[in-house]
């Protein structure tokens, strides 16, 4: 008997963001969206094991090797394999170089920076130069000799990153700007909301071109550095009210008045509760932010060539409509990630709002 | 009013003098400069001596440090003059304003179109919300919603200019006018002229259809909540009535700072969309004078857009003004 009582009163009530999720679990189309999200994260994330050259695991010369590996980040390839000359052709020289060598492959044998050519695979033709309809070895056709679905597996890696590392900064940057402008207020608030309302004025697709033409070779990185610094006013905004809002409440003045610093009260005490309302542009930025770079790509102005982004596939396609496998496939695919990041911001947006909330949990 | 007018003009004055001022300084740092790009120049048979390159830098105010030369501009710009485009040889007012129709006749009737459509649509979706037609089309909406212009562009021509090619149903995959548009007769040249802007304005049309209209629904959906909605409806108003009348006429006041601030998208249009239809508008212009280095150009562009930002924002605040009373700016 008295132990019950002593786990009831143990038992917290659920948070706020316990709450949300409960709230969020039950939209379907939310939790489907989130779904797609995450199986998209896995293509990313495995893109290597799934389409490309060079084996996951082989073992050559008695040593076990991880070649895949390369295509997230070049220099990892190990370099005996430069030493002997593979020249990124991995089937024929592992069987002639050790004979006693085996490997794992992906899934597709298909290469999103090169065409993969004849008899590379054994008795398996190449791909067609021009005209690489759909087929049973380019499921989606070719663009350039290029296979667009492995350029589409590795296209994903960059599209997810675009959108958490160019929101990611432009957060970053909105919240403390946002934070520190609604905190302190007087002089600083007035120049703060003097320089959104001047970046705001600046047409954001006109400030992201010339910045990257200043860039002399941009990257994929320069250009999510570029959409972070350009997008964080909507953010700060929002931020800045919400922190206009709270700094009047109760529990900061109690914060002051037992001495905490101002940091200290913005980020640990007022962020947490204005968070939620924050969180739901968030999202929707990372959508834009995935549309913005597919855009740039279009125009030629993305990450620079080799790289598979599915903006780049566009490009391609512009160039010839007849081939519609290199806009119909990219498209879809971009249509599809944004509608799931916008579903979840509008799940997020239902579910945090304390107006919409059922009172019965 | 005037006194905030003033201030506002004022301010609005200062944001300009910023804004090109960093725009300014950015495309100076832009690696390679408007000589660099020049078709004659590349010629190897013909490279110009280093005195006429020195006279071109100067032309091209190139031997001026950033702050110097922009101050140059901006007391030429006072004075009316935005310099003359290094790519085409003419005044930039001129190439801008070669350019201004080919954009307006994209945008004025895309906007035309998505206020007329969204409204209605709008109206339909509360007046039927919940209803399994108004969500059929609510879902539409946000699929249309979710798909970039430039993709919904791309499609449109695969499926108009080259899955329909030879069908009654062809449209022209890009560009103004037709090949043989000389020799046609001016009626057959306007409906080559409209035949040309159906995709394109479709493409522009349709994100701000979607978005406004959700807009009119949300803002309904709010208003109709209120109580002197049901004291219409206890007096014996018909619905249509109450919508139009005491509803609808509610929802214009945050409506009024969208049409503000869809002024500035009146000439900007959209770089992408222009790319893509190969339509010789500002965007497009935009686009080749960064690629070309078109000092002046880029610079001209800018202010445009930049005022009109402004001049929209004010908009939006005046008529905001106008639309409710319990506004002012005393």
């Amino acid at each position: 008997m008295k132990e019950t009582t002593a786990a009831s009163e143990n038992k917290k009530s659920p948070g706020f963001w316990r709450h949300a999720w409960l709230r969020f679990r039950r939209k379907k189309l939310s939790m489907c969206a989130l779904i797609v999200v995450f199986l998209l994260s896995l293509v990313a994330i495995f893109s290597p094991m799934i389409a490309g050259t060079r084996p996951i695991v082989c073992k050559y010369k008695g040593n076990l090797y991880f070649p895949c590996m390369a295509y997230f980040n070049a220099d990892w390839e190990n370099p005996i394999f430069q030493k002997d000359r593979f020249r990124k052709r991995y089937p024929k020289n592992l069987k002639e170089k050790d004979p006693d060598s085996w490997a794992v492959w992906p899934l597709i044998f298909q290469d999103p920076y090169r065409p993969v050519r004849n008899n590379e695979w054994e008795d398996r033709p190449g791909n067609p130069f021009n005209g690489g309809e759909p087929s049973s070895l380019n499921i989606f056709g070719t663009s350039k000799g290029k296979d667009v679905l492995a350029m589409m597996v590795h296209g994903t890696r960059i599209a997810l990153l675009v959108g958490f590392v160019s929101t990611g900064i432009a957060a970053t940057i909105g919240i403390f700007v946002g934070a520190v402008s609604g905190y302190f207020g007087g002089w600083v608030d007035i120049i703060i909301s003097r320089i959104i309302e001047l970046v705001m004025c600046i047409p954001s697709i006109v400030l992201i071109l010339a910045l990257m033409a200043v860039i002399e070779q941009p990257t994929i990185w320069h250009m999510m550095a570029i959409l972070g610094f350009t997008s964080w006013t909507g953010m700060a905004r929002l931020t800045r009210g919400e922190f206009l809002k709270l700094k009047e409440s109760e529990f900061v003045a109690a914060a002051r008045s037992i001495g905490v610093g101002p940091f200290r009260i913005m980020f640990r005490h007022i962020l947490p509760n204005a968070l939620a309302p924050v969180m739901v542009p968030i999202v929707f930025g990372i959508a834009a932010a995935i549309k913005v770079e597919a855009g740039l790509s279009l125009l030629g102005f993305g990450a620079p060539p080799p790289n598979p982004s599915w903006g780049t596939i566009l490009n391609a396609g512009m160039t010839n409509y007849t081939e519609w496998w290199q806009i119909v496939f990219p498209g879809v695919a971009i249509f599809i990630t944004i509608l799931a990041y916008n579903l979840i911001g509008e799940g997020l947006q239902e579910s945090t709002d304390p107006r919409l909330a059922d009172p019965k949990d | 009013m005037a006194g905030y007018l003033i201030r506002r003009i004022l301010l609005g004055l200062l944001t300009l003098l910023l804004i090109t001022m960093a725009i300014y300084a950015l495309i100076r740092y832009m690696p390679g400069n408007p000589l660099a790009t020049d078709a004659a120049m590349m010629n190897p048979e013909n490279m110009p001596s280093e005195e006429d390159i020195q006279r071109m830098r100067a032309a091209y105010g190139l031997d001026k440090s950033i702050p110097e030369a922009y101050a140059h501009w901006l007391t030429n710009m006072i004075k009316g003059d935005f310099g003359s485009s290094f790519a085409e040889k003419k005044p930039v007012l001129d190439v801008i304003g070669s350019r201004v129709t080919n954009t307006l006749l994209l945008t004025v009737p895309s906007l035309i179109l998505a206020y007329i459509l969204a409204i209605p649509i709008g109206l339909f979706s509360t007046a039927r919300s919940g209803k399994s037609d108004e969500r059929l089309v609510g879902v539409v909406l946000y699929m249309l919603y979710a798909i970039p212009s430039f993709i919904a562009a791309l499609f449109l021509q695969l499926l108009f200019a080259v899955k329909l090619e030879g069908t009654a149903f062809e449209l022209p995959l890009m560009g103004t006018k037709a090949d043989d548009y000389e020799a046609l007769t001016s009626s057959e040249q306007i409906w080559d002229l409209l035949e040309h802007m159906i995709l394109p304005v479709i493409s522009f049309t349709y994100v701000s259809l979607a978005y406004y209209s959700r807009f009119i629904k949300a803002n309904m959906e709010e208003v109709i909540r209120q109580d002197y909605i049901r004291t219409a409806k206890a007096k014996g108003l018909g619905p249509f009535r109450i919508m139009i009348h005491h509803a609808f006429r509610n929802t214009l006041i945050p409506f009024v700072t969208l049409l503000g601030l869809s002024l500035p998208a009146l000439l900007g249009g959209a770089i992408i969309l222009e790319q893509i239809f190969n339509w010789p508008g500002m965007g497009q212009l935009y686009f080749r004078s960064i690629l070309t280095r078109d000092y002046p150009v880029i610079m001209g562009l800018t202010f445009a857009l930049s005022v009109l930002t402004l001049l929209g924002q004010l908009l939006a605040d005046i008529l905001y003004a106008f639309v409710d009373p319990r506004i002012s700016y005393q």
